[in-house]
């Protein structure tokens, strides 16, 4: 079957009846949208200033000439997507305790790609809370480089003691603590992830140190996110980010009618156009649209000591 | 014009979900200037007797002015399945039948999965085969159902060479393997879980599987519909030649649409 764009839209309206559809139909017959011109899509979506507070760098190596493909392509989506600042880790994942060596040469990794694109990408310290007083050595050595804050993966329950002093760390520096998170209900992927830390370890750790700039990590980055966001209703002093590979309709909204609109940062993890996606699909006035993308989390870096 | 080749209408037993009924189906499309969806029965998916679901489906798309495309659900573990189907495919004039092994208890390659590739390729109509309907990280007790593998699809498919599939929610195919199978032009994969920029996948299956390939498709109403519509934005840049294709004309030519 060969149609063209007229005759499909002469055979359709034809058969089709309703007042409704008759219109959306008439507008069919608008040439292919021009820039600046996206079916339902707001007109100034792209120019619509936006932060992605999780991300994520991967490259192959820790030297200014490594293999920059990924984080070219990364920049190149952040342009089409008119995303201005993307702040990024490079954590070391599947349960492994990296020793004090592995983890620099990863926060290595995120400082080349930070000078490869100054004032688009800002870094997060991945630290191992497990290497002790060498991983707060670390997070001063990341601050004195450029970075805003620490990255967290899942290692140890936020509610371990060893993560304690990094907390301590980060109120002492007045910057932000990334942590991974996920309610994980299947319990094949729990088995794999036993020390993944959930909206109420979140809590545990908020309570213990009230005045910590935490945020819970992508909330829609698998596991049970209405778990999460009604978890996080137990402790006033825990963002979320909106990031992860799940778009399931109603999760903008839930976070803003359950936390309020200043606990929500915007975050993609690499789902970069779904993420954009379900900021502009949210049923959000435009001024709590514009915190999430971007307002409060300047806030937190407004809080930043020297 | 925007065609939706993947929505759902009705009640999904673990989660709560806005925009399930044929109006509010239809009041989304308006919202987001999506002209029409193909549309299956969630019902259909988890009554034990699935038909029912499209008796339902058939009813309630009806008054859509033709908005809504109907899709069937079979079950070939149930008496009288081919009775149903045809009433659906033949009678009803539905596009393309739904296949859930997870969720009806049998396999796509074993007696029931082949039986039922066969005849709905014998109809002349696609199958429709979600990789899954939700993130299996957060998936309620009684939810059991894994998604569908590459693998599992490829065998299938090779089994039946006759048919054709709208593959919808996947993500991880490569088109390469599928087109070396023999499934080009028999496939169409739908936007809901790849990515035009960063990524790339959707790029890759278009240059490997060709421009027939993909469709629009948002996974509505169990995730937000502007996520597909920001991929076609970006395909309209980078692509401009695959857009028109891609936003409707692949899924009416494919479902045969009038």
């Amino acid at each position: 079957m060969n149609l063209d764009r007229r005759s499909f839209l002469r055979t359709t309206a034809a058969g089709l009846g309703a007042a409704r559809l008759a219109g959306r139909a008439r507008a069919a017959t608008a040439p292919a949208p021009s820039p600046g011109d996206d079916p339902g899509l707001p007109r100034d979506w792209r120019a619509q200033r936006k932060f992605d507070v999780h991300n994520h760098v991967f490259l192959s190596g820790r030297r200014d000439d490594a293999d920059w493909a990924d984080v070219d392509h990364l920049i190149e989506a952040a342009e089409f997507l008119g995303i201005e600042r993307l702040f990024c880790s490079r954590p070391i994942t599947a349960g492994v305790l990296a020793n004090i060596d592995a983890v620099r040469a990863a926060n290595d990794s995120v400082l080349a790609a930070m000078r490869r694109h100054p004032g688009r990408i800002f870094g997060y310290c991945f630290v191992q809370p497990g290497n002790g007083p060498a991983a707060l050595d670390e997070i001063d050595r990341c601050l004195e480089a450029g970075m805003v804050g620490i990255k967290l993966y899942n290692q140890f329950k936020y509610t371990d003691p060893v993560v304690f002093p990094v907390a301590e760390k980060c109120i002492q520096r007045g910057i932000p603590f990334l942590g991974h998170s996920a309610y994980l209900t299947d319990p094949k992927t729990l088995a794999l992830q036993p020390k993944t830390s959930h909206a109420l370890d979140f809590c545990a750790l908020s309570r213990r140190y009230p005045e910590l700039l935490l945020i819970l990590g992508h909330v829609n980055g698998g596991g049970d996110w209405e778990w999460a966001i009604k978890g996080l209703r137990e402790c006033r002093n825990v963002y979320l980010d909106t990031s992860g590979s799940v778009l399931e309709d109603d999760t903008i909204e839930r976070c803003v009618r359950l936390l309020g609109h200043e606990r929500v940062l915007f975050a993609t993890d690499a789902t970069m156009e779904g993420c954009v996606g379900k900021m502009l699909a949210a049923e959000i006035t435009p001024a709590q649209r514009e915190a999430i993308f971007w307002r409060n989390f300047q806030g937190i870096l407004d809080r930043r000591r020297a | 014009m925007i065609i939706d080749v993947n929505t759902s209408l009705g009640h999904y037993p673990f989660r709560a979900l806005r925009h399930r009924t044929a109006p509010e189906l239809v009041a989304l499309l308006d919202r987001h200037a999506i002209d029409r969806a193909v549309v299956s029965s969630l019902h259909a998916v988890f009554y034990r007797d699935a038909h029912r679901g499209n008796e339902e489906l058939h009813a309630a798309t009806r008054a859509s002015g033709g908005r809504l495309v109907p899709v069937a659900t079979i079950n070939p573990r149930y008496v009288g399945w081919e009775r149903d189907l045809a009433e659906a495919v033949e009678t009803w004039g539905m596009k393309a039948v739904q296949l859930v092994p997870g969720h009806h208890g049998y396999a796509l390659n074993d007696a029931y999965g082949r039986s039922a590739l066969a005849r709905v390729a014998e109809l002349g109509v696609p199958v429709v085969l979600r990789q899954r309907f939700e993130d299996r990280r957060q998936r309620h007790a009684w939810d059991q159902a894994e998604d569908l593998t590459a693998a599992t699809f490829l065998e299938a498919a090779q089994a039946v060479p006759s048919a054709r599939f709208l593959l919808l929610n996947w993500l991880g195919l490569d088109g390469a393997r599928l087109a070396a199978a023999g499934l080009k032009g028999r496939v169409l994969l739908d936007l809901a879980r790849l990515q035009v920029v960063y990524r790339k996948d959707a790029l890759r299956l278009l240059e490997t599987l060709g421009g027939e390939a993909l469709a629009f498709g948002t996974h509505a109403p169990f995730d937000y519909v502007a996520p597909s519509l920001v991929k076609l934005a970006n395909l309209s840049r980078l692509r401009p030649a695959d857009y028109e294709a891609v936003a409707w004309r692949n899924a009416a030519r494919f479902l045969a649409l009038a």
